[in-house]
Parts: structure tokens; C-alpha cells; sequence
């Protein structure tokens, strides 16, 4: 049943030309972004890691960002074209209606990521670091676009209202994407260090220094940070849990 | 911000000071070309022409921007803004080397400037006169067919799905 969910919003998603704009404009933003980069890069203002890390950057928050605005939609749209009510008197189980959003929402990132994908190559080209650029993005784009998407439907289940859940789940985004970006003497301090370790984000931007600036590829050599990040992902496998909890015992007809 | 180019350019031309008795002179060039992007290297000396050796002597280079009468920050045109020379003895003579990074197309001029203590102006070399043209490279690292190609082929892509639907709607 997940894969009639999933096959009938990824159709919505991408049927139409105005629908399926999202993906053009962020091959242009890749564009613009690879281009300034290798100008910058050719007259030997930058590092060529440098610049991996930054294209890498913008490809994972661009990607959160689609998701998010995605996730928020997806959900809230049954429930604010009263649909909801329709969808769960079919024989469809809560868990089948969570499948089927989820993996539509990381069907866009898998887009976002195979659009991405000739612009790493080229941009690392020569640097021996495509192979381990694309792993790692693939890794860390999945776990962050999967966490923030189960984060994001929790959320959904306890608004049901598209505007609340966007507002807040982009002020979640901010408030884990601002710290990440604080420069490391900001985070030299105790509570900065302790805001860097707990941020999700952070650790993945931290890891893609690690690989593209300084050459630690290996898997273990990033474990804290995998860590950081999976645990992130459980905790909103949790709160999803607990929303859908919270809408099961309200019911669809919320008092 | 004009008085701060004049001033500098009076400091270019400042005859050394008659006590501290230190010569700078440019040997490469006095005129340098190239392009945005290339590497030139200037070269000059710093000499003691006096009689009694001189402590804290430090060079640094100043860069002003003719065209647009400005002084440049030489963050990414030089990795050795300055060069602490600290003790030079009498008569000695010592080689002053910079590598330069044009990074910006324009005209410039270019001086060594020395300081040293105990003294109330600075010492100054003859002008380098730099110009850098600008690099015309529109595909750095062949990213054009992908910068370009991409957009295309999704936009292709979607037309060629959008064709299909019509078709079969028809």
C-alpha cells in the first residue's frame, strides 16, 4: 500500500513542468555555485578541498531545504484537504501512509543528489577525492534528509496545519544550521563545544572537513560524527513515534 | 580616503631619511605585465650605507590601485606582507624577494617601504608599475558543459515528458 502512496505524491511531485521546477533551479544554483567556484579556484584564491567542502555545504542544505518545505507539505495537505479522514478508512495502515510520504520525500533527495552529481565530479577532478565526495555525501544527505523528514511528519501528525509545521520545522532548521556555520573559535568555548557535539548538522559539516579538507576518508576515522548524526535520527524515529501516538489517541477529528 | 592615496604616494617618493641611512633599491623590473592569476617575483635590496649598524629595521610592500586610486589590501596578492630585517650592519647589503599574485585586473603601483626605530618616517624604493590583464577563461576546469548542459537536459527531459503525455492524451 506504501507504494501506492509513495508512486501517487512522487507523480505530484514531478508530473507537471511548474511542479518539477525545484529541480531545475537547483541544477542552476549548481551551476552559478561550481562556476564562481572553479573561476575563484583557477586563479588560485582558493583550494580546490576548500572549494569541496563549500559545493558540498550548499548540496547538503539545499538538499535539507527542499526536504523540509517537502515534508511539511505532504502530510498536511491530507489533512487540510480533508483527506486524511478518506485515506485512513481504506485499507491503509498510519505505518503504510508514514512509508510512502517518507520514501517520496527521499525520492526528491535522491533526484537532488543524481543532479548533483556531475557537478562533484567535475569540481574534484584531479583531487583523487570524487569517490569518497559522493560516499559521503550520499551517507550523510540520507541520514539528514531521513531524520529531518521524520522529524517533519511527527510534526505534521501534531499541527496538521502546513503553516505551523513549515514555520516551525524552518526555525528548527535555522536553529540547527546557524550554529554549524559559527566559525571554530566560536565554538572553542565549553557551551559552543557542547552545541557542536549535540548538532547534527554541525557534525556533518565538521566530517566533510575532516574528508575533503584533510584527507581522513576512512569510516572510523568519522565515527563520532556518524554517531552524532545517527543519533539524531533516532531521536526523530521517537518523536515521530510519539506524534503518531498523540494522533492516535485524538483521532482524526481532533477536539 | 583620496588624502590616504596621496599621502601614500608622498611616501613613495620620500627621499631617504639622512640618519638612518638605509637604501632601498628594486632590481627586477621597474615595469611588470601579466594576467589575472600569474605569479611575478620582485626583487630589491635594502642596504646600510651608513657608518654604524642599525637595529629594527623592518620591510613591507605598499600597493595602490592607479586606476582607482586606492591603496590595496594585499591579502592574496603577497603571503609575506612584510619582512622583519631587525639588525643590519654597517655597509651590508641585503636581497629583498616577493612573490607577487596578480589576483585582480587593473593597473597598479607597487613600493618597498623600510621602517626602522628611532626614526619618524618611513624609507621608500623606487615604483614597480604592474599591469594585469584580465583572464578570459570561460570553461575553468570544463565545468561549462556541465554549468550549461545540466539545466538543459532537465528542462529537454521534462519537454520530451510532457511531449510523450500529449501524445498519448491525443
Amino acid at each position: 500500500m506504501n507504494k501506492l502512496i509513495w508512486k501517487k505524491d512522487i507523480t505530484a511531485e514531478i508530473y507537471t513542468w511548474k511542479s518539477a521546477l525545484w529541480l531545475l533551479l537547483t541544477a542552476i544554483i549548481y551551476s552559478v555555485t561550481c562556476y564562481l567556484l572553479l573561476t575563484n579556484k583557477e586563479l588560485s584564491l582558493l583550494d580546490q578541498t576548500e572549494m569541496l567542502w563549500l559545493l558540498a555545504k550548499i548540496i547538503i542544505g539545499a538538499s535539507l531545504l527542499v526536504a523540509i518545505i517537502d515534508a511539511s507539505s505532504i502530510l498536511t495537505v491530507e489533512f487540510e484537504q480533508e483527506t486524511m479522514e478518506d485515506l485512513l478508512i481504506s485499507p491503509l495502515s498510519v505505518k503504510d501512509l508514514i512509508i510512502g510520504k517518507f520514501l517520496t520525500v527521499m525520492t526528491v533527495w535522491a533526484l537532488m543528489y543524481a543532479v548533483a552529481v556531475p557537478y562533484v565530479l567535475v569540481s574534484s577532478a584531479g583531487s583523487g577525492l570524487g569517490p569518497a565526495f559522493l560516499a559521503y555525501i550520499a551517507l550523510y544527505g540520507t541520514l539528514m534528509v531521513g531524520g529531518f523528514t521524520l522529524f517533519v511528519l511527527g510534526l505534521s501528525f501534531l499541527y496538521r496545519s502546513f503553516k505551523n509545521t513549515l514555520t516551525t520545522s524552518l526555525v528548527f532548521y535555522l536553529a540547527v544550521g546557524i550554529p554549524a556555520l559559527f566559525s571554530a573559535t566560536l565554538k572553542a568555548n565549553p557551551f559552543g563545544s557542547i552545541i557542536s557535539v549535540a548538532n547534527p548538522l554541525d557534525a556533518v559539516f565538521s566530517s566533510l572537513d575532516n574528508i575533503l579538507v584533510d584527507y581522513h576518508t576512512a569510516l572510523t576515522a568519522n565515527a563520532t560524527y556518524l554517531a552524532s548524526v545517527a543519533g539524531f535520527v533516532v531521536v526523530a524515529v521517537v518523536f515521530l513515534a510519539v506524534s503518531v501516538k498523540v494522533f492516535d489517541r485524538h483521532g482524526i477529528v481532533k477536539e | 580616503m583620496m588624502s590616504v592615496s596621496i599621502a601614500l604616494f608622498a611616501a613613495f617618493g620620500a627621499p631617504a631619511s639622512a640618519t638612518a641611512a638605509i637604501a632601498l633599491d628594486v632590481s627586477s623590473s621597474k615595469t611588470l605585465s601579466g594576467t589575472a592569476g600569474d605569479f611575478v617575483t620582485v626583487n630589491g635590496t635594502i642596504a646600510n650605507t651608513g657608518p654604524t649598524a642599525l637595529s629594527d629595521v623592518t620591510a613591507y610592500l605598499s600597493l595602490v590601485d592607479t586606476t582607482a586610486h586606492m591603496p590595496v589590501d594585499l591579502e592574496d596578492w603577497s603571503v609575506e606582507k612584510g619582512l622583519y630585517i631587525g639588525t643590519i650592519g654597517a655597509g651590508a647589503k641585503l636581497p629583498l624577494d616577493w612573490k607577487i599574485h596578480f589576483v585582480k585586473s587593473g593597473d597598479y603601483a607597487l613600493s618597498i617601504l623600510a621602517i626602522v626605530k628611532g626614526e619618524n618616517k618611513p624609507i621608500g624604493s623606487a615604483l614597480t608599475y604592474f599591469h594585469v590583464a584580465q583572464k578570459k577563461n570561460l570553461n575553468p576546469g570544463a565545468v561549462l558543459p556541465v554549468a550549461l548542459g545540466e539545466p538543459i537536459l532537465i528542462v529537454m527531459f521534462f519537454l520530451l515528458l510532457k511531449y510523450r503525455r500529449d501524445k498519448k492524451s491525443a
